[in-house]
């Protein structure tokens, strides 16, 4: 069977900029900002045709430039991608006539044509009738409650409103294969909910639907998704199913620990037994969320005590399911906002 | 006057850079120097053309003034474009000018800063374009040493009055949309035909005549070009100012016309704020 | 799960889905721009004082000459009134050429504001990255910006042609109105293609190709002669002829000296110095505009794979 999109070892290196007029003023400068940055870092994922998959992964991990790879806007430096059975680098046309994408907080479009005029010009590029492209785009709007700005100049357009007209752009021509790029970014949870709706029955209903979602909301991810990859530093760390993921960190044990407000955490890492943990502090209440996955429940006395030696108090403790958060957690190391 | 200093001062260096960083610096002079100079031959080969087919014995006197008139409009086309699309650039492409809007500094003083770079690059311009003139094309030019107080005095009112109407149409620009190409053109084009800098001003009729001698710009070209080259005796519109009147009318335009740039400039931003214009884009 | 239905590719969608995208891309061009009426102010009428003031300078040298003229004791009265009337002629052909050359400016300056740079407005506002994701022909792309830009354009075009006739009172003489269109059109096509061409620097460059666009204007109206006789530029000796020959690269240097021939009449041909034959120059033109728009064709696929090698398609936003 052929997937909708494959891609085999998949890397990408951008070179270091060269900076002029000012350039070198210390070796270590050019060094540290402007060495090359490998953002992908031999990525092989296979997505199925009629699903939902979704990239997870922290700022800078790689999930842009993989879409934009499988968007035909980027080539890959080494290995292959191929999305609809053809080559990105050799064969763009195809792909392109079948894919579109949408990223949260661009800014497309001509501020001086309305929401309606900008998805229409959008569909021109794609040779879709200018009727079908009109039905579809007033049924689009009414869908995403941008009716009534439908003839509002894109430039008096919210930040939000004027996502839901890029995510109008993305569906109106009719792609097979869908990148979505933080698509709920700045948007409020109820636009945020009817958006993930349209999407999941989007791929439901239809056949040969594909969609590709980054985001950072895990509670997206997990609602959503049918598989899930994690990624970091442009590797892929794991790709399975939510529930998969979550069995996996199973055999651990997800700790949630309230706190009188603490700074210095050097001491948790290297303690016996605990494999990762995260630490959020809340301003408001001046307390911190602590997170610990550990290898089993030993650990969890040394912790208390030493939380009480700093003259903290523990508010509450709570031994818990693991979420896809703890999974991210107990893969990449770090806390998740 | 500390924060518009320190405003000045980091606007200057943020246009120089946006105005420079884009390429090697050798690269940078060239391209401040091609274009001016390729300018001025556009001029010259229609002198060319004319001794060619109209007039072999050459009209020197005609050359020299429509050569050092051009020179200085070098000023003229860069400053009002250095400031005026301070307003469109941030606006409509680097997309800052909500922050730089709202800080707490005076955007007048920022533009002005924006556009001092180049002011700096173009006086190298004109210097090149000047000296290309006296050194190739024989163009006459006897500036005393007693007359130089007075041609930098003028200089200087000069630049005050293009940095005003500068900032007059960056007022203006609050309002309309992007025509960043169409306005560096045109309003040039409008001190190009009116203030005698490529012709005398006899050769326009007699209202153009009239427009010429109520802008500033008439006086600032004919007394410099008197400073420069005192012998040409091609224009005799303004026979009947002597040198320091003119410095005078220079000096009260230039007061008025600052103080018309920041009505017009405040006026301008009211307005802007009012129908919520300040950050939006029209591009298309 | 059955495969999604398969995607027409065959010649008649390619056509369809081009005609599109060139009626999309020039839409807003259209439409927009007469959202914003203050450009009819902007683009069309301001830059006529520019070209205003060239004449003005033909007109000056000419009011000094025929002055020189009267003031000329030596001559005869027939004489005289054979010299005014010949100082009247070059006159008239070298102020029919500034506006001539006003008009290809318009369109000179639409194929490099409108059209080339452009790609550098769409990379900067975030629109270039959807572009280069769709299906369409780049030189659709290009194109609907073009036509888009041709309201605009033959606007200000035309009444660069009619302040010609009308104030300065530009006598023209057209004998030969089919070769007039034939130079005019291919012209037209040559600078577009040569425009296209420019584009796909876009795609790698940034800044350093608008810096290249501006580096265009002056240097080109010098090079190939808009507002003077190109041939001027064979009256002097040595960088000139080079000069010459090297705007000649340019459609708009050939196309304006033929234009020029073809509109003034034959008493005229002198003043205006020409180059070479109308038909010669109808014929470079025509291998310019097929050139250029095949050069265009490869410089866009070659600089597309190159920019997106480096990553320079999508600038700014993420
Ligand atoms: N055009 C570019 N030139 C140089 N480096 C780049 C370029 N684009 C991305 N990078 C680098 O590649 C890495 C991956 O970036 P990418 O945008 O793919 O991350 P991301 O996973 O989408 O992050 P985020 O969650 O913040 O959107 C980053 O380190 C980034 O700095
Ligand atoms: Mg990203």
């Amino acid at each position: 069977m052929s997937y909708a999109v494959e891609t085999r070892d998949l890397t990408r290196v951008f070179a270091g900029k060269k900076h002029r007029f000012r350039r070198k003023r210390t070796a270590d400068e050019a060094d540290e900002h402007l060495g090359p940055v490998t953002a992908l870092d031999g990525v092989s994922i296979q997505i199925r045709e009629g699903e939902l998959f979704g990239m997870l992964g922290p700022n800078g991990a790689g999930k842009t430039t993989l879409i934009k790879i499988l968007a035909t806007l980027l080539l890959p430096t080494s290995g292959q991608a191929f999305v609809a059975g053809h080559d990105v680098a050799k064969d763009p046309f195809p792909i392109r006539q079948r894919i579109n994408m949408v990223s949260g907080g661009e800014t497309s479009g001509y501020g001086l044509l309305t929401a309606r005029e900008n998805v229409w010009m959008f569909s021109q590029f794609y040779g879709v009738p200018s009727r079908v492209s009109k039905a579809r785009i007033d049924e689009l709007m009414h869908v995403f409650g941008l009716w009534d700005k439908r003839d509002a100049k894109v430039r008096m357009l919210s930040t939000g409103q004027r996502q839901k007209m890029n995510m109008i752009r993305g569906f109106v021509t009719d792609p097979d294969i869908l990148f979505l790029d933080e698509p709920t970014l700045g948007l409020d949870v109820n636009a945020a909910r009817i958006i993930r709706e349209y999407v999941l029955n989007w791929v439901r209903s239809q056949k040969g639907k594909t969609v590709l979602l980054t985001t950072h909301y895990m509670a997206e991810a997990d609602q959503m998704c049918d598989r899930i990859a994690i990624i970091d530093k442009g590797k892929i760390l794991a790709c399975d199913t939510p529930e998969a993921l979550k069995r996996m960190i199973r055999t651990e044990t997800t700790f949630r620990l309230e706190v009188d407000a603490i700074r210095d955490t050097a001491s948790f890492s290297s303690m016996q037994g605990v494999k990762n943990f995260s630490l959020t502090n809340d301003i408001g209440t001046n307390r911190s969320h602590l997170t610990f996955i550990l290898e089993d429940e030993g650990p969890v006395a040394e912790i208390l005590s030493l939380i009480t030696s700093q003259g903290k108090k523990v508010h509450s403790l709570q031994k818990s399911e693991p979420t896809l958060e703890d999974v991210f957690i107990s893969m990449v190391g770090r806390g998740f906002e | 006057m500390n924060t518009y200093w320190r405003t000045f001062k980091v606007a200057a260096w943020l246009g120089w850079e946006m105005d420079s960083n884009w390429t090697e610096p050798w690269l940078f002079v060239i391209y401040s120097v091609v274009k001016p100079v390729a300018g001025a031959f556009i001029l010259v080969l229609m002198y060319v053309v004319f001794v060619a087919i109209g007039r072999p014995q050459g009209d020197p006197a005609a050359f020299s003034y429509l050569y050092i008139g051009n020179s200085f409009f070098i000023f003229v086309a860069s400053v009002l474009f250095g400031t005026f699309q301070v307003i469109q650039s941030d606006r409509e492409w680097y997309q800052t000018i909500r922050y730089v809007y709202i800080s707490p500094i005076s955007y007048y003083v920022y533009i002005v800063g924006r556009a001092a770079s180049k002011v700096a690059v173009s006086s190298f311009a004109v210097a090149i374009t000047l000296l290309f003139g006296v050194f190739f094309l024989n163009v006459s030019i006897q500036l005393s040493w007693t007359a130089i107080p007075m041609f930098l005095a003028a200089t200087a009112l000069g630049l005050t009055v293009l940095l005003a109407i500068g900032i007059c149409l960056g007022g203006i620009s609050f309002l309309t949309a992007k025509h960043t190409h169409g306005l560096a053109e045109g309003i040039p084009g409008l001190f190009y035909v009116f203030c005698g800098v490529l012709f005398p001003l006899s050769v326009l009729p007699s209202w153009g005549r009239a427009i010429g001698q109520g802008i500033p710009l008439t006086y600032w070209f004919d007394i410099t070009r008197r400073l420069l080259a005192p012998s040409l005796g091609v224009d005799t519109t303004l026979t009947g100012y002597d040198d320091l009147t003119i410095l005078l009318l220079l000096l009260v335009s230039s007061i008025a016309f600052f103080a018309l740039s920041i009505l017009i400039f405040k006026t301008g931003e009211y307005f802007a704020r009012k129908a919520g214009k300040i950050d939006m884009t029209t591009s298309y | 799960m059955s495969a999604a239905p398969a995607r027409r590719t065959d010649l008649r969608y390619r056509l369809g889905l081009n005609a599109r995208a060139v009626v999309g891309r020039s839409y807003p061009r259209i439409i927009g721009a007469n959202r914003e009426p203050s450009w009819i102010v902007f683009e069309a009428f301001l830059p006529l004082l520019g070209i205003a003031s060239y004449v003005f300078i033909y007109q000056a040298f000419g009011t000094r000459t025929i002055a020189a003229i009267v003031a000329n004791d030596s001559l005869t009265q027939a004489e005289r009134e054979a010299a005014i009337a010949g100082a009247h002629l070059w006159v008239n052909a070298l102020v029919a050429t500034v506006v001539l050359g006003g008009t290809m400016v318009a369109f000179w300056l639409n194929v490099l504001w409108s059209m080339a740079s452009q790609l550098y407005w769409e990379k900067e506002i975030g629109n270039l990255q959807l572009y280069m994701m769709a299906p369409m022909n780049r030189m659709a792309l290009l194109g609907g910006m073009a036509v888009g830009g041709m309201f605009m354009t033959s606007v200000r075009a035309l009444s660069t042609l009619a302040a010609g006739v009308i104030v300065f009172g530009v006598v023209f003489q057209v004998a030969d109105p089919l070769s007039l269109l034939a130079v005019f059109f291919v012209t037209l096509i040559a600078l577009y293609g040569m425009g296209m061409m420019f584009a796909s620097l876009y795609l790698l460059w940034g800044r350093e190709a608008w810096n290249l666009s501006a580096l265009m204007e002056e240097p080109i109206f010098f090079s190939s002669g808009m507002y003077f006789p190109v041939g001027g530029l064979f009256k002097i000796p040595g960088w000139g002829p080079a000069v010459a020959l090297a705007g000649s690269l340019v459609p708009a240097t050939l196309g304006l000296d033929a234009l020029r021939q073809l509109t003034l009449g034959p008493a005229s041909q002198a003043a205006i110095l020409p180059l070479a034959p109308v038909s010669t120059e109808l014929l470079i033109l025509c291998v310019l505009a097929v050139g250029f728009l095949v050069l265009a064709r490869y410089a866009l696929a070659y600089l597309e794979v190159l920019a997106k090698r480096e990553g320079k398609l999508t600038s700014r936003h993420q």
